[in-house]
């Protein structure tokens, strides 16, 4: 989100740089020589003499309006994704210092201790705020083979979140599906 | 820091205000305000009556506005591109007030990457110092090998090469931040 919010913002600057530069040089030209410089807004000015609120594509651009700004908002105020995972300062070798692991580093780590279970093939982890889900896949194509993995697999991501010491762990939630082939 | 909170203040008062003339255009022209209103011209209201009576003060008014916020929107585009969070270099005051020492800033974060490096476990280590260069924050990105015993490197970081930046600052109580990330990657150690 930083990042598209960096890219719309400068459009937006951008656009208010080019808008405002826009209207001085119109203004400057209109006064100067009472004719239109680069947009011949006479147009839109005898468009707007012409047409009522009651116009169609009054209705149109609002609802467009409002549509782009309730997604803008939406996406400013939503909740970050955590991207942190704070480690106990109980197990911390010095004071002050803030800890944590990357939550991409948290599912590498949980990554490697659920696919290193006899019997899981590969496996896809998604952390969350306050839940881990591990998506496994089993070497065995038979279904009853694959569910006996589940509490192995949720055992091994436990174990290694336990040896993280994280001050809040999140809880596991694990779905095992048989090879297809 | 490429003017986030900035950012994000901007990008929501630009959506309220898009909602807003939205909701406005919107509700005059299905009638909310009456259907006088509905039908009457888009410039045949108060706002465009007032324009076009004051026009010979208003628009060079309006030019001054434009030119300032063309001024405050270069700014905010100079910041977006070429501001950063780092700090410069640290000068470091002696306890008798004599002197001056100054530290490079690159230096500092360079020993804490070497040092950090140097341990079994660790693939990868970056580190920054952010914030005024009178008060600044470290920030440290240690890269361990997945089969590391995390919680002992964690300390080792904390107790020793981290130790060492606060003590080569002469700032014990120095704000620091460790970001562990883990990865099936090895160290490119020779041993």
């Amino acid at each position: 989100m930083r990042l598209i919010n960096r890219v719309l913002a400068a459009l937006l600057s951008l656009a208010l740089i080019a808008v405002s530069l826009l209207l001085i040089i119109e203004v400057i030209v209109d006064r100067a020589s009472h004719r239109t410089a680069i947009v011949n807004w006479h147009t839109a000015y005898h468009w707007a003499q012409r047409n009522s609120w009651a116009a169609g594509s009054i209705r149109v651009t609002s609802g467009i309006l409002v549509l782009i700004g309730l997604l803008l908002l939406i996406a400013e105020l939503k909740r970050p994704r955590v991207s942190r995972f704070a480690a106990d300062p109980a197990g911390a070798g010095a004071d002050g210092i803030d800890t944590a692991y990357t939550r991409r580093g948290l599912g590498a780590a949980i990554r490697s201790a659920v696919t290193a279970v006899d019997g899981v093939r590969s496996a896809a982890v998604k952390v969350k705020r306050r839940k881990v889900k591990i998506a496994a896949i089993a070497s065995a194509q038979d279904r009853a083979a694959a569910r006996s993995l589940r509490d192995p697999i949720a055992e091994a991501a436990r174990e290694r979140l336990t040896a993280l010491k994280l001050r809040r762990s999140p809880s596991v939630l694990v779905r095992v599906a048989p090879r297809s082939r | 820091m490429h003017a986030d909170r900035t950012n994000r203040t901007m990008m929501v008062l630009f959506g309220l205000l898009l909602i807003a003339v939205g909701l406005d255009a919107g509700a005059a022209s299905i009638g909310a305000y009456g259907t006088h209103t509905q039908h009457s011209l888009l410039m045949a209201n108060p706002t465009g009556h007032f324009i076009g009576s004051n026009g010979a003060w208003l628009w060079p008014v309006a030019a001054v506005a434009a030119l300032i916020i063309a001024l405050l929107a270069l700014r905010w585009l100079l910041a977006l591109l070429f501001s950063t969070d780092r700090s410069g270099d640290l000068v470091i005051r002696s306890s008798s007030g004599a002197g001056r020492t100054t530290l490079a800033n690159g230096a500092l974060t360079d020993a804490v990457v070497g040092e950090i490096e140097g341990y079994r476990g660790v693939n990868s280590a970056r580190a920054r110092l952010i914030g005024d260069a009178e008060d600044p924050e470290l920030v440290v990105t240690a890269g361990l090998e997945e089969s590391a015993d995390f919680t002992a490197l964690r300390q080792r970081i904390e107790t020793e090469a981290l130790t060492h930046a606060r003590q080569a600052l002469g700032n014990m109580a120095l704000p620091t931040q460790l970001d562990l990330t883990i990865s099936t990657k090895k160290a490119s150690r020779v041993t």
